[in-house]
């Protein structure tokens, strides 16, 4: 976060010297949030501004304005959308992506679960990183359980499915070997601790870590296979559903609900939103991070 | 006397004191008046003269409003483009957020002034912006609700200083709210003291509800969908990086507080309301909503 106090008065295009952004970004910011559930923030609308940039290149179109029109007018405008949409998440997925997420899960989501479970006979918490791309979610996931291993999940036993359409993303996936990019927010203690050296540039996760995880291809559209995926305390599905249609998304989620233990929670990207897709879940804030809940049995919620 | 008698006693004793601080601007207490004026008796130059009145304050005001949270087009150069732009009663509350800036003194409180500032400030825009979402909620009303909701901190710090350092001191070190700190060390709350101070100051009654029960909705008395909604917003701040500078609130279901029904019986509209959307939109003000606090207190010379 920036928080370096500036003189009174300053304005920052004195500081930056950025040309103002065309309103017509934000319009389209307002487009893709309405149509995907991805918001884009203002400090963050560069990106925007470039991943349009790039599009415009490629399509030859020379104004905003006219780029505008390629995504709300054209007939091809859904097939625009989503390009603009890769353009947007692409290059996003690293590990520790999101400390506020990892935050919450330890300090206050496994409390709750390992406290609600703990009576149970079987000491088992399951976690779906559903839409895992190359894998570096779930690997994330899996290290930051085994740090746990020891103290708040002794005796317990955690199951990570990982899932994803694209059969090259699971088998890079099961590889577990990532470079320099992948790793920029991984800190020195988990690379040391996780992985192993293959050459100067890329690191492997060890089979520890690889032991919590059953990487397999699945469609989240497929609805006999989706009905299998039961007992879940845990759901992780991140820029997956920005590309689905308002119908299957709530289909998807429909089925993440019911994949659902009660008291478990669903998790979408940072900046990524249900919109009002499904009400019994329910909305809860954590520093930084949101996520939604399925209310307790005993909460008398539901 | 009963122990609560006592305590309130206790509190208003202290709270007679405070009028004397020096700290208090000579403009305060006309401006307090002029708030609760009804809106069609203040007029323009009325205002103009009252932001105009102290240099150092004027000053302040103009550099407020040139922050990107208000969101004009242009940064007005004069006091009375300002107060044209904004409107009156916007401008009025503008001031008195800079004249609380002087009244708290930094040096003799346990709570950092700026930690404090931005969670009121944070919750006053939150107030604002959540009712700009429902019709027919007054904006400026909701935005001096949550700058003023917590003013029984200033009471604390200034009268009972000792105590309420070890109620903070405790509530970093348990990780629990202040509130709740409060009440085990001292007895009593910021509720209960800045209900006192906003009696004498006069705050309109709405306010003093907002201040004396924004941690216990069910007990106030009125104006409860104001106070439903400070509360709200609140929450939303202590979870969202406008808390008192450590994470006492993890987790905030605002849906499922009482609250929000209470709000939702009043503002059919409030279902409506894209609740990530205005979180993401929070979280990008956070930056903005820091600056503009050391703006408030960058300039102020008697603050180091």
């Amino acid at each position: 976060m920036t928080t370096v106090a500036q003189p009174a008065i300053a304005k920052p295009a004195a500081i930056r010297t950025v040309e103002p952004i065309d309103p017509i970004y934000r319009q389209i910011r307002d487009l893709v949030y309405k149509v995907s559930g991805i918001f884009q923030l203002e400090e963050k609308l560069y990106l925007l501004v470039d991943g349009c940039g790039r599009r415009m290149k490629q399509l030859g179109v020379k104004t905003p304005r006219e780029y505008w029109d390629r995504l709300t007018a054209d007939s091809n405008r859904d097939a625009e959308l989503r390009q603009l949409l890769n353009e947007l998440t692409i290059g996003e997925t690293c590990l520790f992506r999101s400390p506020p997420q990892l935050d919450a899960l330890r300090k206050v989501i496994l409390p709750e679960l390992v406290a609600e479970k703990s009576k149970l006979v079987l000491k088992r918490l399951r976690i779906w990183s559903a839409g895992c791309s190359t894998g570096e979610e779930s690997y994330t996931l899996a290290m930051n359980m085994l740090e746990e291993s020891e103290h708040l999940l002794k005796g317990w036993t955690v199951e990570i499915l990982a899932t994803d359409l694209n059969d090259r993303s699971v088998e890079t996936a099961k590889a577990g070997i990532y470079g320099d990019y992948a790793l920029r927010s991984t800190t020195d203690y988990f690379k040391r601790k996780y992985f192993s050296v293959i050459d100067e540039k890329k690191l492997q996760v060890r089979p520890e870590v690889k032991k919590l995880i059953t990487f397999s291809r699945l469609n989240l559209q497929d609805n006999s296979k989706m009905l299998f995926m039961k007992g879940m305390d845990l759901i992780f599905c991140c820029n997956v559903l920005i590309y689905f249609d308002g119908p299957s998304k709530s289909k998807v989620v429909d089925h993440f609900y019911s994949n659902l233990n009660s008291g478990g929670y669903f998790f979408l990207g940072t900046s990524e939103s249900l919109l009002k897709l499904n009400d019994k879940f329910h909305l809860v804030h954590f520093p930084g991070a949101i996520a939604y809940w399925k209310p307790s049995l005993k909460s008398g919620k539901l | 006397m009963t122990t609560s008698a006592i305590i309130d006693a206790k509190i208003r004793e202290h709270v007679e004191q405070i009028e004397t601080t020096p700290a208090i601007p000579a403009v305060f207490v006309p401006l307090l008046k002029l708030l609760n004026a009804p809106p069609e008796q203040v007029n323009l130059e009325e205002v103009v003269k009252l932001v105009s009145y102290d240099n150092t304050i004027a000053a302040q005001c103009l550099r407020v409003v040139s922050s990107p949270l208000f969101g004009l087009a242009k940064t007005p150069e004069s006091i009375k483009g300002a107060v044209i732009s904004l409107g009156l009663r916007r401008v009025q509350t503008i001031l008195l957020t800079c004249c609380l800036g002087q009244v708290f003194p930094a040096k003799v409180l346990a709570l950092d002034p700026t930690v404090f500032w931005r969670h009121s400030l944070g919750c006053a825009m939150v107030c604002r912006k959540f009712s700009e979402k429902l019709s027919g909620a007054d904006r400026e009303k909701a935005y001096m609700a949550g700058l003023m909701h917590d003013i029984g901190f200033l009471v604390n710090g200034l009268a009972f200083p000792n105590e309420f350092a070890s109620a903070i001191k405790r509530a970093v070190q348990e990780q629990i709210s202040i509130e709740e700190a409060e009440r085990a060390t001292m007895g009593f709350t910021h509720c209960e003291s800045g209900r006192a101070l906003a009696e004498k100051w006069h705050l309109g009654e709405d306010i003093v509800q907002v201040i004396a029960h924004h941690h216990a909705l069910e007990q106030s008395e009125k104006a409860q969908p104001l106070v439903a909604l400070v509360h709200l917003s609140d929450l939303l701040c202590r979870v969202r990086g406008l808390g008192y500078g450590y994470y006492e609130r993890h987790k905030v279901d605002l849906v499922h507080d009482p609250a929000w029904a209470v709000l939702l019986k009043e503002y059919r509209d409030l279902e409506g309301v894209d609740l990530v959307r205005f979180t993401f939109e929070l979280d990008e003000a956070v930056d903005n909503i820091y600056e503009l606090v050391s703006t408030i207190f960058g300039s102020n010379p008697a603050r180091n």
